[in-house]
């Protein structure tokens, strides 16, 4: 039995919708995204969770300002859970 | 990951490329119609051909999967399509010695534009959220109003050509003045900062395409085009920029070490 607590079952929700959103625009998006998130700053995907700003310099590096549509497609993922404190607070700073 | 060497290198090899195909083209026309004809035809070999390699690489790369993956594939439709038009143009004209147009080849070229018109709904999807609707009309007014001239041109031609000739030069207006509205929706962004260069690349290649057919119709229309003409050199370029834009892509989707992966949804079961 996986006894998960809020911030774990948080942070694979934030992963998840990640993880769905870059591999719907395709493996090799989701591939450079979490090398470029290992070589700037040493984090992984789940690591976002808390990091958020890690992701979003990430995604401002591949598709320059105009990465929103991305981060609307990770949102609209996470929608229903978006009451969640810590993940109001990655959607907050994400959306900024 | 693309780092700003490789990208200035990018852009060096690019504006090589570009120069030394006008410096060919330049010393073609100095060398008589023969030659000029004979080296301008060859160009559309290996310029063309080096696109469909790199498309391929791209397309094999993203796996059809993904939005990434199904606009890449779009674009070999376009690659391919425009390859073997121009290789039958090179024989018809070539070999044959028979005038390129109409011929099977113009079914090629247009083949190429709806796979081009789709692709680039793809390529533009990451960044719709900065696309306005203000934007967009201004945009679709503009190519409406580059449309025009062109559509009055090419239905102004001959009045001996067949009705089907007359619709196959109609045809190249209306597909350019389509792939017009994404392409210059591109270069928007990069004008606002909001994409980088060579993303910008092939919206950038596009509208060099459809300056290139424009150039060609009024050309083929005072019977002023040559197989060598400045205009070849612009499709060249065009097809130039294409390749840079798709090699900058590869650039920044490279394989890479899977160590970088280990950690994700799954190392938190």
């Amino acid at each position: 039995m996986f006894d998960a607590t809020n911030g774990e079952i948080s942070k694979a929700l934030v992963t998840l919708a990640i993880e769905k959103t870059l591999l719907n625009m395709g493996k090799p998006v989701l591939d450079e995204v979490a090398h470029r998130l290992f070589t700037n700053y040493k984090c992984f995907i789940p690591d976002c969770h808390e990091h958020p700003e890690y992701l979003k310099s990430v995604l401002k590096e591949l598709y320059g300002n105009c990465y929103s549509n991305i981060v609307e497609s990770i949102k609209k993922s996470l929608d229903e859970f978006a009451t969640k404190k810590s993940i109001e607070h990655f959607l907050m700073v994400i959306s900024e | 990951m693309q780092t700003n060497l490789e990208k200035s290198q990018i852009k060096k090899y690019l504006l090589l490329s570009i120069l030394g195909t006008g410096f060919i083209m330049l010393l073609a026309n100095f060398a008589g119609q023969e030659v000029r004809t004979l080296i301008t035809n060859l160009l559309y070999v290996p310029v063309p051909g080096a696109l469909v390699v790199l498309s391929i690489i791209i397309a094999v790369r993203f796996s059809v999967k993904g939005e990434h993956g199904r606009a890449w594939i779009l674009f070999v439709g376009v690659s391919v399509s425009w390859f073997i038009a121009e290789q039958i143009w090179l024989v018809n004209d070539l070999v044959y010695h028979i005038d390129p147009f109409p011929s099977l080849a113009d079914f090629f070229y247009l083949a190429g534009y709806p796979f081009l018109f789709l692709f680039s709904i793809y390529y533009l999807k990451p960044v719709k959220g900065a696309i306005s609707k203000k934007t967009l009309t201004y945009v679709s007014l503009t190519a409406i109003t580059l449309l025009v001239p062109s559509l009055y041109m090419a239905s102004g031609q001959d009045s001996q050509i067949s009705d089907f000739e007359l619709a196959l030069a109609l045809s190249y207006p209306i597909a350019d003045g389509i792939v017009l509205i994404p392409a210059l929706i591109g270069v928007i962004l990069f004008f606002r900062g909001e994409v980088n260069f060579l993303w910008s690349l092939i919206c950038i290649a596009i509208i060099l395409n459809v300056v290139a057919d424009t150039g060609f119709l009024i050309t083929s229309m005072n019977g002023s085009y040559y197989m060598g003409h400045p205009i070849d050199m612009l499709f060249l370029w065009a097809y130039i920029l294409f390749s840079f834009g798709v090699y900058s892509h590869i650039q920044i989707f490279k394989k890479h070490h899977p160590h970088i992966k280990s950690q994700s949804i799954d190392d938190l079961r």
